[in-house]
């Protein structure tokens, strides 16, 4: 049985519909001593995947797949990179996307594949101002 | 904001799942924020609020 219920696929088949390019979600897993939350990401993941042929799922080993471990930076698993085009956004999801964390994950999925960014047009001329490393850590709860 | 910049990364993390990380940056309540290691915002907050307070921009901009 799928997560998504029929009635999530059709609201969340129609946002995606705005994708214009094609957004990867590499997932780092780690099959033996991982959490059962590594399943229920690929679960999630593979169910977004299948609603819009733009979003394609890359499964990485957290143990095995060490040159795309740091070219990507992931220090824990279950790890979610989500790339446009191949290119890196720097947006990362650790831990299963379920609760709040799905929705942050669309979100991010949208932008990636669309390069809308919705933000005031003062913040993000604050945010292009940066010109230092910034890492940017949020902790949240599925509930 | 990381999109919006390719000097920012941006880790959403589900505390529960990591709690060691929870534990070192003192996760009490969520959403917790922490930039640079230094730098930590409790709750959500509006947009400007937000992006003002992690990068650390006076009241004034």
């Amino acid at each position: 049985m799928g997560l998504l219920s029929p009635q999530d696929e059709i609201v969340l088949k129609q946002h995606l519909s705005t994708l214009s390019k094609p957004v990867q979600l590499v997932l780092f897993t780690q099959a033996f001593g991982g959490s059962e939350s590594g399943q229920v990401a690929k679960q999630i993941l593979d169910e977004i995947a299948g609603l819009n042929d733009k979003i394609t799922v890359v499964e990485k080993s957290f143990v095995l797949d060490l040159e795309d471990k740091a070219k990507y930076k992931v220090d824990k698993a279950p790890a979610i990179v989500i790339l446009s085009d191949d290119v890196d956004t720097r947006m990362r999801m650790y831990g299963a996307p379920t609760g709040y964390e799905f929705v942050g994950l669309v979100e991010a999925i949208l932008v990636a594949g669309t390069g809308n960014i919705d933000l005031e047009p003062e913040t993000m001329a604050w945010i292009q101002a940066v010109t230092t490393p910034t890492h940017i850590q949020v902790f949240s709860t599925p509930t | 904001m990381a999109a919006a910049n390719p000097l920012i990364t941006a880790d959403a993390i589900e505390a529960t799942e990591f709690m060691d990380l929870s534990r070192k940056y003192r996760v009490t309540g969520v959403p917790k924020t922490i930039v640079n290691e230094t730098i930590e915002i409790m709750g959500g907050l509006p947009e400007q609020d937000f992006v003002r307070a992690a990068l650390n921009l006076p009241e004034t901009t």
